[in-house]
């Protein structure tokens, strides 16, 4: 879902003179598959914008196995960039063609999410899961594909969102549970500050100067159940403006912006709300149960649509469901295993 | 003479009812496993040979994938593997240890590598239904692993050792001592492998695969006097195994079994009543090693002290009678949560031998629980012996399968309102008999209700429910002959296997269960020369449950030669070729096991 954000407010890259924009998946959204866990079986869907469907296309590319868990995706230049949790890599493809360009193989440790910033990609990683104090940051030279050098962190740094030269990092916690979002200064490669919020801060985006950052809250069954709460960070000062707290039992997740809205799920229910709001939607926009839905296990919206990806029952093949933004649902896809993110290519 | 006859009438099938009590009473006093001696002649049972068990003992996966229709999903080899017997999932099948049901408490089933085959006397392989006698997780079927004690007066020494590619090894020495009233049964093993094997299709090697294990099992047995014995049996089994990369920059992993059990058991013997009374503890322990470098590790050990009082009843020489009482209790703690489960179980168990021919069973159980809503199970069989070459049998059961300390623990998703699952089947078995042949076939249906299954809840969390339905039909046959020619000698094993396992909502196939499976074995020996010639074949299988995605049907076969050597025919060397035609194959999606490979064995009696 960053990476959807990031690519629209970067869309004139595309633009940018020298890259061949020509290739089967050229116009059309990729779907990344994750995969079970240990099982090598991650692949990428794509879903064209002439309404045809391609499974597997890494696998009928490249003839080789993607790999194990992968848990986003980016898009940059010509480039995508696939990361991949459990074999401890990043795949590197041309986004229009998806010919391999190579992999970053060597100093990653349960990697989750990548942005790029001032010619660099930074990865996060929660590092061994027995040992809290292990987790970083990767700094990863471009041209080379490896990884430069290493920004230590607190404890399961996750989602990123770079802006205003800085890279925030919402710690979900990893293994256990977070509270903070760290700011990284890309000039040095350190962390500049820290701000708290609410526990288990698990999506975020940037709009006009403003980080929002949703926390879904400790679960019940950790016995020390939290609620979940939505905050507003002045990215010029780096402090708390505003937060808004979720009724207790209440846990969202996948908070993203679309034409100054924001969503978010909340188990198998889309919210949404106008940037400029002053307290949290109660109801709900609608609900995906009828399309058998439990949980939201993909989320994107974009160009006037709404995106779920549903993972059915670990073991079945996955689901795609699009609405329109006011949730009638308008095709549904059959894609790989446990689809989790949607990334656009147009 | 009379020995003969007994063995003649084992063989074929019938009970000479005059010496049925000695018969028993000599059974019993050599096996713990009585229900077995009593109650399971309405369905078939598979007891594997000693050539059997001495060719496959590198795992008791190899020994039972190579013997039976049953599949297994092994994670490269000797990684994690797990049975579908008859179509069902890993955790509906029972592993047996002298009468025990031995399945992990966290995870409702037994990891067939972590067993090795040469702690047993002898192994039995039984399809079908049999929750009454053996309890939770019996629906495919049950193996049973058994110790012998036997009051023989004799003294023998077995040794074995064998090495082969990628720097495999097994070492087992098995001792029995025994005199008139007292024995002695000590099995010690040690298996290991570097287990670095090239994956035939790629060339990659196998990262992180290198295994050890050592097991001890003590079984004694003493006669205080005629109608009193003793035993004490005892199991440990400690293995470490490096998990297998499933791509090569992932991080390197580890994970530690320790697992121990004891026995003790008094049986009486008087007049018309066999008492038992038994006292078992088991004990299962691992330790997960998520990053290799570090020692931190994850941990669950759980532990069940179990008393059980059986008594059996000859009512008069044609109807045996037995009520069994059964109580456990059992306590888990892992680095996340702790757990702990008490049953009660009765069960009655009557066996009716109408007339020379025609015999029937019928077995009741109740189990009472906190920890789940326990189902009333039931069995009864009929067998027929309709001539003296053709048997048919007909039996109908009631069978379950517990939720485990995972499935109602977990924290957060552990669902404590799980509901076991239940198993109603029936089957119809022909077994067809002479000297030197037998052919069995049965055809089986099964109804599963309430299948556990972990599915999402949101929030990326999965949780266990009851949800589906399974109606699994098929057939299976056995097949053995042997024969002689002059001084050649001929042997032939084969199973094969059609199975339907439908998931009633979707109409699909259950995962890693395949349509077809057989197995053959040919033998031939002249003199002290023998050769064999194993055969696998498995047909394809789905790896999810929309049946998009399948694991090509393979074959696999391994050839091997022996020599016997010594005055007293008491050593034996041997050679395997095994996957002889180099097959790439995966049991498991994207875990591809060894091409061609070589194994060396050498057994020494004395």
């Amino acid at each position: 879902m960053t990476a959807s954000l990031f690519i629209t407010s970067c869309s004139n890259d595309d633009d940018a003179p020298g890259i061949d924009e020509t290739g089967d998946f050229a116009n059309g959204m990729f779907i990344l598959n994750e995969g079970n866990f240990g099982s090598n079986n991650s692949s990428v869907s794509f879903y064209g914008n002439d309404g045809t469907l391609a499974n597997n296309i890494f696998q009928s590319v490249n003839g080789e196995n993607l790999g194990d868990t992968a848990q986003s995706m980016l898009l940059e230049d010509d480039k995508a960039y696939i990361i991949l949790n459990v074999s401890n890599t990043i795949e590197v493809v041309n986004r229009y063609t998806f010919e391999s360009l190579g992999t970053i193989s060597t100093g990653l440790v349960n990697p989750r999410y990548m942005v790029i910033e001032n010619g660099k990609g930074y990865v996060s990683n929660w590092g061994d899961p027995s040992n809290p104090d292990d987790d970083f940051v990767a700094v990863i030279n471009l041209s080379l594909n490896s990884v430069e050098s290493t920004i230590p962190v607190t404890e399961g740094p996750d989602r990123m969102e770079e802006e205003n030269s800085k890279i925030y990092v919402a710690h979900s916690g990893g293994y256990n549970y977070g509270n903070t979002v760290s700011v990284i200064n890309p000039a040095n490669n350190s962390v500049s500050q820290t701000i708290t919020v609410g526990d288990f801060p698990n999506s975020l985006f940037e709009k006009g100067g403003k980080l929002y950052v949703l926390c879904g809250g400790k679960p019940s069954w950790t016995g020390d159940e939290t609620s979940g709460a939505l905050f507003v960070i002045n990215t010029l000062s780096d402090t708390t403006i505003s937060s808004f707290d979720f009724p207790a039992t209440q846990h969202p997740s996948q908070l993203v912006e679309e034409n100054g809205n924001l969503y978010y799920t909340i188990d198998n229910q889309i919210y949404t709300a106008n940037l400029n709001f002053t307290s949290l939607p109660s109801n709900a926009l609608f609900s995906t149960s009828s399309q058998g839905v439990y949980g939201v296990y993909g989320f994107a919206v974009e160009n006037g649509k709404i995106y779920v990806g549903d993972a059915v029952d670990y073991i079945s093949a996955g689901k795609v469901h699009i609405y329109d933004l006011s949730g009638t649902l308008e095709t549904s896809l059959e894609v790989g295993l446990l689809p989790n993110g949607f990334y656009f290519n147009d | 003479m009379k020995n003969k006859i007994i063995l003649l009438c084992f063989l074929l099938g019938f009970k000479l009812l005059t010496a049925q009590n000695d018969t028993i009473q000599l059974e019993e006093a050599t096996l713990s496993d009585s229900y077995f001696l009593r109650f399971s002649e309405t369905q078939s049972k598979i007891i594997l040979s000693d050539s059997v068990l001495e060719r496959n003992s590198s795992s008791l996966t190899s020994l039972l994938n190579y013997s039976s229709t049953i599949y297994f999903k092994e994670n490269g080899l000797g990684m994690v593997s797990s049975p579908s017997f008859r179509g069902t999932t890993a955790q509906q099948t029972a592993v047996v240890w002298n009468g025990i049901n031995i399945n992990s408490a966290f995870l409702g089933q037994t990891d067939f590598n972590t067993v090795n085959p040469q702690s047993a006397d002898q192994i039995i392989i039984k399809p079908g239904g049999g929750s009454v006698v053996y309890g939770s997780s019996a629906i495919g079927g049950s193996i049973h692993l058994n110790d012998e004690l036997k009051f023989n007066r004799k003294n023998k020494n077995h040794l074995s050792a064998n090495y082969g590619s990628f720097n495999s090894y097994g070492l087992n020495l098995a001792s029995q001592f025994s005199t008139g009233n007292f024995s002695f049964n000590v099995k010690a093993g040690r298996k290991g492998s570097d287990n670095d094997y090239e994956f035939p299709k790629t060339g990659e090697k196998n990262i992180n695969g290198q295994f050890y294990n050592n097991s001890l099992n003590i079984a004694t047995g003493y006669r205080i006097n005629r109608s009193n014995i003793i035993k004490l049996y005892g199991n440990m089994y400690d293995g470490e195994r490096h998990f297998s990369l499933i791509s090569s920059n992932a991080t390197k992993t580890k994970y530690h079994d320790y697992n121990n059990r004891a026995l003790a058991e008094w049986n009486g013997f008087y007049g018309k009543f066999i008492s038992k009374l038994k006292l078992a503890h088991l004990n299962e322990e691992y330790r997960y090693y998520p990053t290799l470098e570090t020692k931190n590790f994850n941990f669950g050990k759980a532990q069940t002290l179990m008393a059980k009082y059986d008594l059996g009843f000859n009512l008069n020489k044609n109807i045996f009678l037995n009520a069994i009482i059964d109580l456990a209790n059992s306590e888990g703690e892992t680095d996340i949560y702790s757990a702990d489960r008490k049953t009660c179980s009765a069960s009655i168990m009557m066996k009716h031998q109408i007339n020379r021919k025609l015999l029937y069973e019928a077995s009741f159980r109740k189990e009472f629980t906190d920890a789940y809503e326990a189902p009333f199970l039931y069995s009864f069989g009929v067998k027929y012996d309709l001539a003296n070459f053709y048997r048919i049998t007909l039996n109908t059961s009631k069978n379950f399968r517990m939720p485990t300390f995972n499935d109602l623990f977990w924290p957060g998703t552990g669902n404590p309102t799980l509901k076991p699952e239940t198993s109603y089947q029936v089957e119809i078995g022909n077994q067809f008999y002479s000297d030197d042949f037998s052919f069995l076939v049965t055809a089986y249906y099964n109804s599963v209700k309430d299948m556990i299954r972990w599915i999402p809840v949101g929030s990326g969390l999965s949780a266990p429910e009851n949800t589906d339905n399974v109606k699994i039909y098929g057939v299976e046959s056995v097949l053995n002959y042997k024969r002689n020619f002059g001084k050649h000698f001929f042997e032939l094993n084969g199973t094969y296997a059609y199975n339907i396992s439908e998931n009633q909502k979707t109409k699909m196939q259950l995962i890693y269960a395949p349509f077809h499976k057989a197995t053959a074995s040919l033998g031939y020996s002249r003199n002290r020369i023998s050769a064999y010639y194993q055969f696998l074949y498995t047909g394809k299988i789905f790896t999810d449950s929309t049946n998009k995605n399948e694991l090509d049907a393979y074959t696999v076969s391994n050839l091997g030669l022996e020599f016997t050597l010594g005055k007293e025919h008491n050593y034996r060397l041997g050679a395997q070729v095994l996957n002889l035609w180099n097959e790439e194959y995966e049991s498991v999606l994207n875990r591809p096991m060894p091409g061609t490979n070589w194994n060396f064995y050498m057994n020494f009696k004395f």
